[in-house]
């Protein structure tokens, strides 16, 4: 009961926003917001739909969404710190304003998705083994991308400091570190593939 | 932590969607506790029991390093 009187609120805010977004002209975040509304409340959306009532939260349910929020939570907390030094030294001067943060809005959503998801169906079908795994990519991307923007601070002050152009920093931050970031992200999404599979045939064959 | 839950279901008759209605759990909560994926809370294992008509300890059963 409570559930549906919250996602009730929420839709109503959506579309308020909607509205207001509308009138202002700005496509970008009405997109943003729809897409959003669609992600965070897929599972409601579905479960009216399918069986034409709110989805059941039990306690484990209770749980993941809690995971899913805290992981979202760290995640806009991050991406927003990102994104506020990104404007600051005016790297997004040709794009408009609304068309970044429309998108960090969608990427929250489905980093939302991917968390509740990680905790309902994947850490449970995944051995101790993999979910190791999982976590040292998780950490070597977050390594990788701190390598990127400190080897772009230390190239530009070697540069300035020295006098010359610095090659090994420029190497690390725009070849090593990415590619490093690139490797270690596709492992994440393999795992996570591998489990989100492997759940689904656990629940089919159950 | 090992369960006979699947077991104590199938004397019972039961389906997993008709012993989760009875619970008030999603199906989904049912099977990762049957396969032994997901501890519940001394709540849920109580209602558990209390459906199958069984002990809490003769449902749930604790593994040797658990203890």
């Amino acid at each position: 009961m409570k559930a549906r009187w919250i996602l009730i609120a929420y839709a109503a805010i959506c579309l308020l926003a909607l509205m207001l977004m509308l009138s202002r002209e700005n496509l970008y975040v009405v997109i943003a917001l729809a897409a959003g509304f669609l992600l965070l409340g897929h599972r409601e959306l579905w479960s009216l739909i399918r069986h034409g009532r709110m989805p059941v939260i039990d306690e484990r349910v209770q749980n993941n969404l809690t995971g899913a929020m805290r992981l979202t939570g760290i995640f806009f907390f991050i991406a927003s710190i990102v994104l506020i030094l990104l404007f600051r030294f005016n790297v997004f001067k040709n794009t408009p304003k609304e068309l970044i943060v429309s998108g960090q809005l969608v990427i929250v959503g489905f980093v939302y998705v991917m968390g509740y998801y990680y905790y309902d169906r994947v850490r449970p079908c995944l051995g101790e083994k993999a979910v190791k795994w999982l976590r040292i990519c998780l950490i070597t991307a977050g390594l990788c991308l701190s390598t990127i923007a400190l080897a772009i601070v230390l190239h530009n002050l070697v540069s300035v400091w020295f006098g010359f152009e610095d090659a090994f920093f420029f190497i690390l931050a725009l070849l090593v570190a990415p590619a490093v970031l690139s490797l270690s992200l596709l492992g994440c999404l393999a795992i996570y593939i591998k489990g989100l599979v492997a759940s689904f045939k656990t629940v089919e064959q159950s | 932590m090992k369960t006979r839950m699947k077991e104590y279901r199938a004397r019972l008759g039961l389906t997993q969607e008709k012993l989760a209605e009875m619970v008030g759990v999603r199906r989904e909560t049912i099977i990762f506790l049957e396969q032994g994926k997901y501890n519940p809370s001394l709540k849920l294992a109580y209602g558990i029991s209390r459906a199958l008509g069984a002990a809490i300890e003769d449902i749930f059963i604790l593994d040797d390093d658990h203890t």
